[in-house]
């Protein structure tokens, strides 16, 4: 498979001022500011492969955004290489726009006021797409995405994943090579979540390559099969997703309130260890889902202790890049 | 607390800037537009020294008396976070006084004071007040009057969901019957005696003509202390109302529950 | 360019789609526009109520002037004003990123898609200033041309007012009250330009030229100006040309070059 996007040794410096506290600092604030310069994205190479499906995660904060932003043509780098499509993404902006997609999740593109099929319409006039084409591949959207009747609603009184579905269809209808996504499923229920998921695999069957930002690990582990993880900007991993779970082990956080307080010893062959203890009756717990499959554990527990709540959930990225640094390469 | 809002505006010194810019540039063109109408003689009751120096002091009046009070009490009621206040010992009216002193202690000096010293001493116009107390006293009431107005205005978010309209027209009757755009004395007597009963003149026309040092409004000439006393009749009552829809307000927002 | 004038129309029509699923609220906010932008038409019917007058002008002369202004600033705000606010949101909100997203230039973009119907009152209200005006003062027909001309230079003005607003935008995240600095600019081309000294007459015309907005189209009305000032274009053109320049300028600041 071919590279389709190439970055080199990408930096991003951004020059801010620092803002002070207190009365003195605010009056001096009116006259002078510091400059305080920020290293977002630092040093930064990387491939994607066409027709991948590509993550690229990482705290916040951590240079994600600015990275993207960059490779959708829409910042400037201050130094280093971008080629993605045989195109200089910010040199070439407009003709680069032309073949990629993007869906941010909390910044929409669909008009409020008016049904997204006109925002669509708009979308067509503006990348010249052929009106039979456009006909075509809105009608193919929408069944996939069952959203043939809302699409005449007016997007304000759409449901979050309604109106996420029709945020996809609004970044597909010029069939795009690349489509960028920004955590697409922020906020979503688990079957909408499921839904766009389902969407994803099947437009990148046809060879669309897909670059995810997202702080949510099931979306990287449902789809990626490549991960970037970014902190601090600086590349800390890029390998495949069992490379990555390789490191991580296949760790879950339960959060558990008791009935009544317990003395928690877990025997080590369970593989799960006390992380956090807010009070005698409310614990978490880090399980290795490798060693005792989540179910096994449930039943475990159930046998032990009463609990109140439980919840399950996947590994925090902090901890991930921790236990990245933790572990040392192994090339 | 009123410090808090000192600070948050602290941010943004290109709000003063935009006063600083602004206020003398409208002023200018005001002063060529009466310098203009004057050139045949007198027009109307005031002396073209007067009407120049009274645009001048209704510009500096303006960033002493400014208020948006009723914008944020709308929004508090619209996102339901008036709640957090009605559940606060603090009542929301002290909180939302303190914040408007905070800001205009803010635009006293960052747009007030480079104004005056622009008009006094770049474009030479007289602005030394005829009497200083009266005009202190007048410009505080214009103040708690302009402050109490947009907090009725505010409080109407409880009973109408868009307040916007009201707002509009308030504004736009404002800015027609304040006196910011011509000295009332310019409209027709009719229109010149309602004022007195109407709360617009007494947040900019009133003070500006304490300014001067002499009231005049629809054929009734009064004494600067006379004319104070009006006005803080005026406050007392916009005071009043303000304090009597807090009370219905309150209540419809506990019975509804929110 | 084309498919520019297709996504245009396209927009306007999603526009005025807008407009009427809120009806009453357009009608309301179309008649407060038009109340707001009415003052000063007010101020000169109180000056001439009053007995005075502007030196040379009768009351009609200024009220047609103002109409003419009123109507200009009514067009502009319909298919720029959208620009400014736009441009101000995205900015604020760091999301000017999905404008850049768009295969076409930011500008035209956001033209497209904030085209602002609710404006369409000052239009209204200009022409019908206007109207009523020009019952009162003598056209002759051969006067219009050098109108249409001169009023069309002077809305290349009112465009570039508008975005140079809207670049400003960028470097003044989230300041409302930039417009205030161009309406205080414009107010020099509310009156007619006689009652200013020889400076702001010239700075009204070649700087910042407020002045042709409506005062040189009036007089072509009012049978006062020749063919010869036809040259007024030149500078109207700069203006809007350099308006566009700097927005596209600030378009670049805003991608990080050499930031």
């Amino acid at each position: 498979m071919m590279n389709v996007i190439t970055v080199e040794n990408l930096r991003k410096t951004y020059t801010t001022y620092k803002r002070g506290s207190g009365f003195g600092e605010t009056v001096k604030s009116l006259f002078k500011r510091e400059k305080v310069e920020v290293n977002a994205v630092d040093d930064i190479s990387l491939a994607v492969k066409q027709g991948t499906i590509c993550g690229l995660l990482g705290p916040n904060g951590a240079g994600k955004s600015t990275t993207i932003k960059m490779l959708c043509g829409t910042l400037f780098p201050t130094s280093g290489k971008i080629e993605s499509m045989g195109f200089r993404p910010y040199e070439d902006r407009k003709k680069y726009v032309r073949g990629i997609g993007a869906v941010f999740g909390q910044r929409s593109q669909l008009v409020w006021d008016i049904p997204p099929v006109d925002s669509f319409n708009m979308n067509r006039a503006i990348y010249g797409i052929p009106r039979e084409e456009y006909r075509k591949t809105l009608k193919h959207l929408s069944e996939l995405f069952e959203v043939e009747e809302i699409i005449n609603t007016p997007t304000r009184v759409l449901s979050l994943g309604e109106r996420m579905k029709c945020e996809f269809i609004m970044a597909m209808l010029h069939k795009p090579k690349i489509v960028f996504l920004d955590e697409p499923t922020i906020g979503l229920d688990i079957i909408a979540k499921a839904k766009i998921r389902e969407f994803i695999r099947s437009i990148n069957a046809t060879g669309t390559t897909f670059i995810l930002t997202t702080h949510d690990l099931e979306d990287v582990a449902q789809l990626a099969e490549y991960v970037i993880i970014i902190n601090h900007g600086k590349k800390v991993f890029d390998d495949s997703l069992q490379k990555l779970q390789h490191y991580v082990g296949e760790k879950k956080i339960v959060a558990l309130s008791l009935a009544k307080p317990y003395g928690f010893d877990v025997p080590a062959a369970v593989g799960a260890r006390l992380i956090e203890q807010k009070s005698p009756v409310e614990l978490v717990l880090e399980v290795d889902t490798a060693k005792t499959p989540i179910n096994d554990f449930m039943e475990l527990l159930s046998r032990k202790v009463s609990f109140l709540d439980i919840s399950v959930k996947a590994l925090p990225m902090e901890e991930i890049i921790a236990s990245i640094y933790a572990k040392p390469s192994k090339e | 607390m009123a410090f808090v809002t000192f600070k948050e505006w602290g941010a943004y010194r290109s709000h003063s800037l935009v006063s600083v810019l602004v206020g003398p540039v409208f002023f200018l063109v005001q002063y060529f537009i009466w310098t203009a109408v004057f050139h045949a003689g007198p027009v109307g009751v005031m002396e073209l020294d007067e009407v120049i120096r009274y645009f001048a002091a209704t510009a500096l009046i303006g960033y002493l008396v400014m208020d948006f009070a009723d914008w944020n009490l709308s929004m508090l009621v619209r996102t339901g976070r008036f709640l957090t206040f009605a559940l606060r010992p603090l009542d929301h009216r002290f909180f939302a006084l303190s914040q408007k002193v905070g800001h205009r202690l803010l635009g006293f000096l960052v747009e007030f004071l480079p104004c005056w010293l622009i008009f006094m001493f770049l474009l030479g116009i007289d602005m030394r007040p005829a009497y200083f107390g009266w005009m202190v006293l007048s410009v505080g009431l214009a103040f708690l009057m302009n402050f109490y107005v947009h907090y009725c205005i505010g409080l109407a978010s409880f009973w109408v969901v868009q307040s916007g309209g009201i707002r509009s027209v308030y504004s736009l009757l404002g800015g027609i019957f304040s006196g910011v755009l011509i000295p009332l004395t310019f409209f027709p007597m009719a229109l010149q005696r309602v004022q007195f009963f109407l709360p617009f003149q007494y947040t900019s026309f009133v003070p500006a003509m304490v300014f001067l040092g002499e009231f005049q409004l629809g054929g009734v000439e009064m004494s600067i202390p006379g004319i104070v006393g009006v006005q803080a009749l005026a406050v007392a009552v916009a005071f009043l109302l303000a304090e009597l829809l807090n009370t219905l307000a309150i209540k419809r927002f506990t019975a509804v529950g929110a | 360019m084309r498919v520019f004038f297709s996504a245009y129309r396209s927009c306007v029509a999603a526009a005025f789609a807008t407009a009427a699923a809120y009806r009453i609220n357009f009608l309301l906010s179309l008649f407060i526009t038009l109340c707001f932008n009415l003052g000063f038409p007010l101020v000169t019917l109180l000056i001439y109520n009053a007995g005075a007058s502007f030196p040379g002008w009768s009351l009609f002369e200024v009220l047609l002037l103002q109409a003419i202004f009123t109507l200009s600033s009514g067009l502009a705000s319909i298919m720029f004003s959208g620009v400014l606010w736009a441009t101000m949101q995205h900015v604020r909100e760091g999301s000017f990123e999905v404008v850049l997203l768009k295969p076409t230039g930011p500008l035209m973009f956001l033209m497209a898609t904030n085209f602002s119907p609710d404006d369409l009152g000052l239009v209204v209200g200009g022409a019908g200033l206007f109207a009523a005006a020009l019952v009162f003062v003598d056209v002759s027909l051969g006067a219009w041309p050098m109108f249409l001309l001169l009023f069309a230079a002077g809305f290349a003005v009112m465009a570039g007012l508008n975005i140079f607003m809207a670049a400003t935008s960028f470097k003044w995240v989230g300041n409302s009250r930039i417009p205030e600095i161009f309406d205080s600019v414009m107010a020099f081309g509310k009156y007619p330009m006689g009652i200013f000294p020889q400076a702001v007459r010239g700075a009204a015309t070649f700087v910042i030229p407020v002045g042709i907005i409506a005062y040189y189209p009036a007089n072509a009305l009012l049978g006062q100006v020749d063919a010869s000032m036809a040259w007024v274009i030149l500078p109207c053109g700069l203006f809007l040309a350099a308006s566009v320049w700097t927005y596209r300028r600030m378009v670049r600041l805003y991608e990080g070059v050499g930031g």
